[in-house]
């Protein structure tokens, strides 16, 4: 796999219609964005605030539920608690590592961080780590970089400009189907396996759902299925060998 | 017969044509059909894009012998690593540890950000927190360290400050840090490792360890060393004793309990009843000695005995002696010692095996003898000194801490001079030692020291250790334990310098990050340079200016800018291309040996000890009556026969047969056999020991997938004979018990081990250092999960990591070198009972104290030492007063 191979091929054109309502465009920008945040890094008071205030209701309303703690809380408490679940679920050893590299070749930084790179810098982006550790093919950067060209298709509408639309569609599309399509999907199933705290298995089913439903939108049957089983990676328990067990059997 | 054409051909026909064609030679050899690697080293493609990688020089670090490697490097990823063919002694070549070390870096279980406790300790609760944040909290957690000192007035509450070390080849970063702090309080793991036989040679003769020229050599007498597979310097070694036995058609003769692969690669094997190496490293001196084999010239130039001081002490360790302590017969000791007098050159090498009993640098003493009184000693194929070179510190250099740390120089242990890590929190929880900040790097005492339990027990009583840091870039044993984690990079990410003798051809070579540290991590020379810039903002404290870099390639141009040679051929920036200096010739691609530019195989200075002073530096130099050369109040050489030499590294110029330190703490100043308590053990009872393999050090390497899968489980190793009697049959679950707990683990019967002895490798059972060390991914998904991993998914086919001896092993020390007696832990082997799981371990911190308490009667001023030590020409009533 080499980043150099990422061009997007011109047949890859969206095969889907062109979304043109600017407010459906704005909203699923909004629910990336949401969903990028709440991964890329640990709740800090601001995200509180947020998920207290405007994004309160809208969240009950969808039945989702994100802990009676962090709706009310003592916030220095409940942020403690949210940083050492987002430490436990995502950075310290034995987490669901949330980078696709980690995913799928069980190796950090893999040439998956390139193509992510790539594909940000394409659309005019870049990635930038602010705690060490932190990679381009990070999930919630990933889903972040959905919610901007979806944000810069809703504005290339509200300019005019319906070629530049259908471009940042077809990126957005091609991004989800090669870039996420494969293992987000798993990789949120997995780790809501290992969610202790409500918002995190909230946000991780949401997420979930919400990639779920935009590839559905946009892959064919066949496509569908090829990414449904490479989402799945079951841990495969190993026939033993009793031969193996065999103390000597060196 | 069969005809082809008019052709008569028959199986003899074709020989014969096959005869003559290949005497005809290369001018019948295909020029297009060449081998697969078509230049030896160096030089590496893209299989994708057919592009050249980017070679780049490191130094290897996957175990400590540091050999030279070279990262094949590809869109900034590590994607192979291979020998630096210009480093002398590694010649190209890496071990299966070297070439897997690159998993390290992108280890989904490395840990990539500094991680801060919040529940209990060990707990597993973590926030992570950025560098700054974590330099700057240990900064503070210093600061206060000093200024309480200060404020008391009491300079030694400055090594309250503890850094301990497994592995430290910063070139004195450690040191720098350290003493700028104040504080000496320093341990390495150097008395887990090899340290009495370092305290068995350094007084004889001034280096800690022997070169020994295997490749030139006719007979090596090996005494419980696998060099094969894990001694000291691994890989060199092993090439050169290869080179020696095949082509130089050496003999090597193998005395070790175990049949390791280099027992059973040598000519003859004899395992010993262990710990009895020096009887017959002894008797083989009285046979040499006796029968008039020795070398009398050099003994009488070049030692600090006589031939008659010899033969007397000499007297009791006779073969028969011998073989009735250790089980060799006397007339192959014999045999032997004669074969090893009258064979030149010949070399004998040891390494943890003898030395890591009690007493046991009269072991390593006894060995180094032999190569004295045959006079094999920095010959072209014998016993050399060891050859490195060191290269300056940047100025200003942090002068000692004030005061002696009590943990780094235990007073009851005076000669032990590479510290008695062991004993640490035996000390401090006896109330002997304090602790405010202990801070480790490259160590996992709770995994890899004996009675590993009482590790795990003191690092995490925070009334003990009320702070404590891990600078492991892994989740080991006890990082798991620490407070605050500030994670160092890998070692191919980082700068060092280094040489290691670890062949006849001294060198430089350097660490450099072949690649950039991973997603922003920072190497723990930087993290060094932050703490103190923090500690010390102003340079009001003293610290700062040993600091004052611009950056970690800054240090490193200190080091290696101004080193006369290097210099001229552009210092810094000439180690970072070559990796390595001097180079000595190249690697033959026909034979693997080191060639000059006429194809002439390059041969290593021998003598050193006998180079001539010149005479500009004998001037107003004063010859002793004894011939030793003094100048300026040191001593710089020897006088022998009217020739001025350098000599050995000791006070005396000569080798010192004869140490007077010893002496002075009621310790035998001669090489002497003693009986170990483990020699009496009761019938029916064994002794533990343990071994290292040739894939894995002893903790570091279980998550390196490579090697993982090659070794990942350590049955216990009992001979039949001795199964049998305790109905032990292949494969069955036993119970190992000692004075501090039993384990559970399987037998393996085999023939290749002493009857009296159970053997058990290092490197397995962990319960912490990531997924595969632990096979935790197999226990338990949702708490252990990457998943996804298509190698851990689909490859892991073992479900068993072994059992961890270490647990059971105890405390036991050598009272002279204050090592670690690994192999002298006495304990009974049964069937497992009832109930009995795999695994099981079960142990006690309180019969662990007692051994503790046991070890310090052994020590020079406890009874059990003067017990044993009654031939001793010292008033006991008089010996030192501990710590002066
Ligand atoms: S012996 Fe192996 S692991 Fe050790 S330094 Fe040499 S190549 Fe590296």
């Amino acid at each position: 796999m080499h980043a150099d191979k990422f061009v997007i091929p011109a047949e890859a054109a969206s095969a889907t219609k062109l979304e043109t309502d600017v407010e459906v465009l704005r909203a699923q920008a909004g629910l990336y964005a949401f969903l990028g945040r709440c991964l890329e890094s640990e709740v800090d008071q601001a995200l509180l605030v947020a998920l207290r205030g405007p994004l309160r209701d809208t969240l009950a309303e969808l039945g989702i539920d994100i802990g009676e703690d962090l709706r009310s809380g003592a916030p220095k408490e409940v942020l403690a608690d949210l940083g050492e679940e987002f430490a436990a679920l995502f950075v310290v050893p034995g987490a669901v590592l949330p980078y696709r590299s980690a995913y799928e070749t069980g190796r950090l930084f893999q040439p998956q961080a390139d193509l992510a790179t790539a594909a940000y810098r394409d659309a005019g982006f870049d990635f930038r780590n602010i705690l060490s550790g932190e990679f381009p093919d990070h999930v919630a950067v990933m889903l972040a970089f959905v919610g901007r060209l979806l944000e810069r298709q809703a504005e290339a509408l509200e300019a005019g400009n319906t070629d530049a639309a259908a471009e940042w569609q077809r990126r957005r599309e091609h991004f989800l189907l090669h870039q996420i399509g494969g293992w987000a999907v798993g990789w949120s199933r997995r780790a809501q396996s290992c969610a202790r705290h409500p918002f995190y298995l909230a946000v991780l089913g949401l997420a979930e759902q919400v990639i779920w439903a935009d590839i559905g939108d946009i892959a064919d049957e066949k496509t569908l299925k090829r990414l449904v089983k490479s989402n799945r990676r079951p841990l495969v328990k190993q026939k033993t060998d009793h031969a193996f067990r065999k103390a000597s059997g060196f | 017969m069969g005809h082809i054409g008019n052709i008569k051909t028959n199986r003899r026909g074709f020989l014969k044509l096959g005869a003559t064609a290949s005497a005809v030679g290369a001018t019948l050899a295909s020029t297009r059909l060449v081998a697969m690697e078509q230049e030896l080293g160096g030089a590496d493609f893209s299989a994708v894009t057919g592009e050249k990688r980017t070679a780049v020089p490191y130094t290897c670090m996957a175990c400590n012998i540091e050999d030279g490697g070279v990262a094949m490097v590809e869109n900034g990823r590590i994607v192979k690593l291979e020998g630096n063919m210009d480093h002398p002694n590694t010649r190209g070549k890496l071990c299966a540890k070297g070439n897997a070390g690159f998993l390290h870096v992108y280890d989904p279980d490395r840990i990539m950000s500094p991680l801060l406790r919040t529940g209990k300790r060990g707990e597993g609760k973590w926030k992570r927190i950025s560098y700054d944040e974590a330099t700057s909290l240990l900064s503070e957690k210093l600061r206060a360290v000093i200024d309480r000192s200060r404020a008391a007035n009491d300079p030694s509450i400055l090594n309250e400050t503890v850094i301990k070390w497994g592995r430290n080849r910063t070139g004195g970063g450690i040191d720098r840090f350290m003493h700028a702090l104040g504080s000496n309080a320093m341990l390495n793991h150097t008395n887990i490792c090899e340290s009495s036989k370092k305290v068995g040679l350094e007084p004889s003769w001034g280096p800690d360890i022997e070169s020994c020229d295997w490749e030139n050599t006719k007979y090596i007498l090996n005494f419980g060393s696998n060099i094969l597979e894990s001694a000291y310097f691994m890989n060199p070694n092993a090439q050169r004793l290869v080179d020696g036995v095949v082509d130089n058609k050496a003999k090597i003769v193998s005395f070790d309990v175990r049949m390791s692969n280099t027992a059973g690669y040598s000519h003859e094997w004899f395992a010993p009843y262990p710990g009895t190496d020096s009887a017959i490293a002894l008797a083989m001196a009285h046979v040499i000695m006796t029968e008039g084999l020795h070398d009398a010239e050099f003994i009488r130039d070049w030692t600090n005995v006589t031939e008659a001081q010899l033969l007397a002490h000499l007297a009791p360790f006779t073969p028969e002696f011998a073989e009735q302590e250790s089980g060799v017969p006397a007339k192959d000791i014999r045999r032997i010692a004669r074969e090893f007098a009258t064979t030149k050159p010949a070399t004998t090498f040891s390494y943890r095996g003898p030395c890591k009993h009690l007493w046991g640098a009269y072991q390593e003493a006894a060995i180094h003898m032999l190569n004295v009184i045959t006079g094999n000693i920095e010959k072209r194929g014998g016993y050399c000194l060891p050859r490195g070179m060191g290269w300056p510190q940047p100025s200003p250099n942090p002068p000692k801490g004030p005061v002696p740390s009590i943990i780094a120089a235990p007073p009851l242990y005076p000669l032990a001079s590479h510290h008695v890590s062991t004993n640490a929190p035996y000390m401090i929880m006896r109330g002997e030692a304090k602790v405010s900040v202990w801070m480790y790097y490259y160590d996992n005492p709770v995994y890899s020291y004996p009675s590993s339990h009482v590790w795990n027990a003191f690092l995490r009583d925070e009334s003990l250790v009320p702070f404590s840091v891990a600078f492991s870039c892994f989740m080991s044993e006890s990082t798991e334990l620490a407070d605050l984690i500030i994670p160092d990079v890998t070692y191919l990410e980082r700068h060092d310098p280094e040489s290691m003798p670890s062949g006849l051809f001294p060198c430089l070579s350097i660490r450099q990050p072949v690649i950039k540290p991973l997603g922003g991590t920072q190497e723990f020379r930087q993290s060094l340079i932050d703490i103190i810039h923090k500690v010390d903002p102003d340079g009001a404290l003293g610290a700062r200016k040993y600091f004052e870099f611009d950056s970690v390639e800054d240090w490193m141009r200190q080091h290696f800018d101004s080193i006369p040679g290097l210099k001229e051929e552009g210092g810094w920036d000439h180690m970072k291309k070559v990796g390595v200096w001097p180079t000595y010739g190249t690697v033959s691609k026909d034979n693997g040996k080191l060639i000059d530019d006429n194809g002439e195989v390059v041969v290593a200075e021998y003598g050193l000890h006998a180079a001539e002073i010149p005479a500009a530096t004998m001037a107003s130099a004063v010859v002793e009556p004894d011939g030793s050369i003094t100048k300026d109040g040191a001593t710089i050489g020897v006088q022998i026969d009217g020739k001025n030499h350098t000599g050995f590294g000791t006070p005396s110029r000569r080798i010192e047969l004869y140490k007077e330190s010893f002496r002075k703490y009621g310790f035998n100043p001669l090489p002497v056999y003693k009986r170990l308590p483990s020699r009496d053990k009761k019938p029916g009872e064994m002794i533990l020991t343990t071994f290292k393999v040739n894939v894995h050090t002893q903790s570091r390497t279980a998550s390196l997938k490579y090697l993982a899968e090659i070794y990942h489980k350590n049955p216990a190793w009992i001979s039949p004979a001795r199964a049998k009697a305790l109905g032990i049959a292949d494969g069955d679950l036993v119970r190992i018990t000692s004075a501090v707990g039993y384990m559970v683990t399987r037998a393996h019967l085999t023939e290749g081990i002493h009857p009296e002895v159970v053997a058990i490798s290092t490197a397995c059972g962990h319960s912490a250092y990531g997924r595969l060390a632990t096979l935790k991914h197999k226990e338990a998904d949702a708490e252990w999960a990457l998943g996804g991993d298509p190698d851990i998914t689909n490859n892991v086919w073992w479900d068993d990591k072994g059992v961890h001896p270490n647990p059971i092993i105890r405390l036991s020390l050598d009272p002279i070198g204050g090592s670690q007696a690994w192999y002298d832990t006495v304990v009974t082997v049964s069937p497992a009972q009832p109930g009995d799981k795999y695994g099981d371990t079960k142990v006690s911190v309180e019969a662990s104290m007692k051994d503790y308490d046991e070890a310090l009667r052994y020590a020079y001023t406890g009874d059990l030492h003067r017990a044993a030590h009654q031939e001793v020409d010292v008033d006991w009533n008089a010996l030192p007063r501990p710590g002066h």
